[in-house]
Formats: C-alpha cells, sequence, structure tokens
C-alpha cells in the first residue's frame, strides 16, 4: 500500500516535469488598423480552416497557436492595400468581379530561444506563402513573405510571455513588408499595368 | 570599519556628462495640447535601447505642460511606419514617410510635432573580487566582496514634424561601481547611473520646449 502511493507520487512529480517543460503559446493581441492608401481595388483573402486554426511547433517543446492572430493581422493588412477585402474559407466562395484573389499560407516557424543561441533574446521567423491568382484562378505569382520579431531583453521574462511578445513582433513585421513590397511584386506590378493601367503608380 | 565606510560612500557616486548641439538657441514652441512622442531604436543587431530607459525619459518629460505619447501609443497609432522594418533612420526617409497623405493626416489629428528618437545601452565589465555564500544547520551567510563597472550611454535626436528638420541631439554618459558586500547578508550597494543619466537627458530635453499657454 505504501509503495503503491510512492509510484504514483513519484509518476505525478514525473508528470509534472514532463508537462514543465513544454511550452504552449497563445497568441492572443489585438493589432492596430494600417495607416495607408488603400488602391482601389478589390480582393478576396482565402484563409481556410487550417490557416485559421494553425498550431506551429518550431521545437519538439514549443507550440504556438497563431491562426486567430494571423488572420486578425492579415485582414487588417490587406485592409489598408485594397478598398475591398472580403475574409472567406474557400476559394468557392470568391466572386468573379474581385480584382485579385490572394491564399496565404504557412512555410515554417522557427524559434530562437536564449539557450540556443546564448543571445538575451527570444526570436522568432514566420515564412508565409502567398498564392496570388485573378479571380478566374490564373495564378500570377507566388511570393515568400518573411517576417521576424524578436524579444527586446529576455531577462525576467517567462518563456510562453516571451514567446508570445516575439510571435506579436514578427506578425507586426509581416503587416511592414506586405505594406512595404506587396504592390512592388514585380509578377502584380506587371499585371496591374496591364489590367488597370490607371491603379498602378509610377 | 574604514574600508566598509569608504565602500559606503563611493558605492554610491557616478559621473555623468550631457553633450548636446541644438542649431539655435531659440526655445522649442509647442503648445499644451501637441504632443511629444519619445522612442527607442529597434532596428541594432542584437541589442535594442532598454524600454525602461525610454520609460523613464518619458515619465520625466510628463511633468511639462504638453502631452508626452508613449512608444506604444505611438508606434499603433501609425502604423506599420515606424515598426524596426520601416521606422526612418534618416530626415530623408522621414520627408517620404509624411508625404503619404494618411500618415501626415494621422499626424496632424493626433497632434504630434515632435518626435524624440532614443538610442543605447547599458554596459557591465570588470568584476572583480569574490564573494561565497553558505548555509548549514547553524545558519546562513555570505562573506567576501564583488564590484564591477557599468557604463551607460544614449544619445536622442529630437525631430520636429511640422517643418521636418533635426531639432537637437543629445548625449549622455553615466558611469560608476557598483559593490556587494558580504557581511552574513549580502549589502548591495548599486550605483544608479540609468537613474542619472535618465535625470540628465530628461530634464535637458525639457528645457528645450517652450510651453505656450493656450
Amino acid at each position: 500500500m505504501h509503495s503503491k502511493k510512492r509510484i504514483c507520487g513519484l509518476l505525478l512529480m514525473g508528470i509534472a516535469l514532463l508537462s514543465g517543460c513544454t511550452t504552449n503559446v497563445h497568441v492572443d493581441h489585438p493589432f492596430p488598423e494600417m495607416v495607408a492608401q488603400p488602391r482601389d481595388l478589390s480582393a478576396v483573402l482565402v484563409m481556410d480552416h487550417a490557416f485559421r486554426h494553425y498550431e506551429a511547433n518550431p521545437t519538439d517543446k514549443d507550440t504556438i497557436q497563431l491562426g486567430p492572430a494571423q488572420v486578425s493581422l492579415l485582414s487588417k493588412a490587406f485592409s489598408g492595400l485594397f478598398t475591398r477585402v472580403d475574409v472567406v474559407a474557400s476559394k468557392q466562395q470568391t466572386y468573379p468581379e474581385a480584382d485579385l484573389v490572394i491564399i496565404p499560407s504557412v512555410r515554417e516557424v522557427q524559434l530562437s530561444s536564449p539557450s540556443d543561441s546564448y543571445l538575451n533574446v527570444y526570436e522568432v521567423w514566420i515564412k508565409y506563402n502567398l498564392d496570388i491568382e485573378t479571380a478566374d484562378g490564373i495564378p500570377i505569382d507566388s511570393w515568400f513573405l518573411p517576417a521576424y520579431g524578436k524579444t527586446p531583453s529576455s531577462y525576467m521574462m517567462v518563456r510562453s510571455r516571451a514567446i508570445e511578445d516575439a510571435t506579436i513582433m514578427a506578425l507586426r513585421d509581416a503587416g511592414a513588408k506586405l505594406m512595404l513590397d506587396f504592390f512592388r511584386i514585380p509578377a502584380l506590378h506587371g499585371w496591374l499595368r496591364q489590367q488597370l493601367p490607371a491603379e498602378v503608380t509610377p | 570599519m574604514c574600508l566598509f565606510t569608504a565602500a559606503l560612500i563611493c558605492g554610491c557616486g557616478s559621473t555623468t556628462t550631457i553633450d548636446d548641439f541644438r542649431p539655435t538657441n531659440k526655445p522649442i514652441d509647442i503648445s499644451m495640447d501637441q504632443k511629444v512622442a519619445v522612442l527607442g531604436r529597434r532596428d541594432a543587431g542584437h541589442f535594442v535601447t532598454d524600454r525602461e530607459f525610454i520609460e523613464c525619459i518619458g515619465r520625466r518629460m510628463a511633468k511639462s505642460k504638453f502631452l508626452v505619447m508613449s512608444e506604444s501609443e505611438f508606434v499603433d497609432a501609425l502604423y506599420p511606419w515606424f515598426e524596426p522594418r520601416t521606422a526612418p533612420k534618416h530626415l530623408k526617409r522621414l520627408k517620404r514617410i509624411m508625404q503619404v497623405p494618411a500618415v501626415r493626416q494621422k499626424v496632424e489629428a493626433e497632434r504630434i510635432s515632435h518626435l524624440v528618437w532614443i538610442e543605447g545601452e547599458v554596459e557591465s565589465h570588470g568584476a572583480t573580487g569574490a564573494m561565497t555564500c553558505g548555509f548549514g544547520p547553524a545558519g546562513t551567510g555570505c562573506f567576501g566582496y564583488t564590484a564591477w563597472d557599468k557604463n551607460v550611454m544614449f544619445e536622442a535626436v529630437v525631430w520636429d514634424l511640422t517643418d521636418l528638420a533635426e531639432e537637437a541631439r543629445i548625449r549622455v554618459d553615466s558611469e560608476g561601481t557598483s559593490y556587494v558586500i558580504g557581511i552574513v547578508a549580502p549589502i548591495p550597494l548599486l550605483t544608479p547611473v540609468e537613474r542619472e543619466a535618465c535625470e540628465g537627458m530628461g530634464n535637458q530635453l525639457l528645457s528645450y520646449f517652450s510651453q505656450e499657454e493656450d
């Protein structure tokens, strides 16, 4: 009886120790609206179930629930680029009047912590892929969108909080890169010049 | 005992130097409903300007009659133009950003008149001495002595968002030595280099603005 109790105690302690080594981060952060001059274009943003509930596993022990935050960020970011943005769950929900259909996906999420890099910061890289198509389904480009975020310092920071902060910075960086570079994508720029000459600024 | 007293006296001392440059001696006109935003540089490789120092400057400047905008308020209000990737490093880039009508309108709507960019870092080095702490059935205790030097260097640049010009540049250097003396209990004698640098830079910044009563 006594040894059974001891085994149970040891098992519980083992479980507690094991669960203590894993970090599950749920990114929950309100992103600001973009201060931008949207172009007079309409776009459909296709974010499917997998993207909306995306869970990144940058290491064996770390999980980042990225889905809702990346949906919020990309919806706001594209609203700063186009006058009309419709967010749908599948390609079947797009409409023929749309100028562009954009399908984002996550290629990879990487994490670097002080124990790996010997630096006093946590760093997160998110690598997105944006498939850009016409409303008829003709591909224009598949654009690689890398984003990077880091914490100011890891001093006295709880690991989960530090990973969340770095992820938020990486998402904000994705928004900044989108605004800077989206209309500079050569294939998209060329397509816009052909289709809508008035909409392309020099 | 003499050594202990000397350490107590010296331990809290630091040297702070403030250098500044302004193209003119005229005070910067700012009204009570206008805002000054205090921001830290975040674009450097593997260090970022200490957030606590920026908050400290913000708190000191909040003693003025004009409004002080925190870094997070400012970068959110003008997202994504002041993210590490997009933030202007020079006036030339700021001028280009301010040509975007949405940005200009937002700055005017928020009544932001000036930006204070802060860049710098705190370094600790030259640790000497040794301290041993132990515990046993009779009690716990630390014996020994350790000391280290701390250097602080920060630079602030003030930009006028209306004229799109640099108004001032301040550099503050502060250095001091901190000690921990172990006589049963560890007694820390920490030199407040960051606080002194913050006080010096904050007061200098405040002295530039003439605060017009509306």
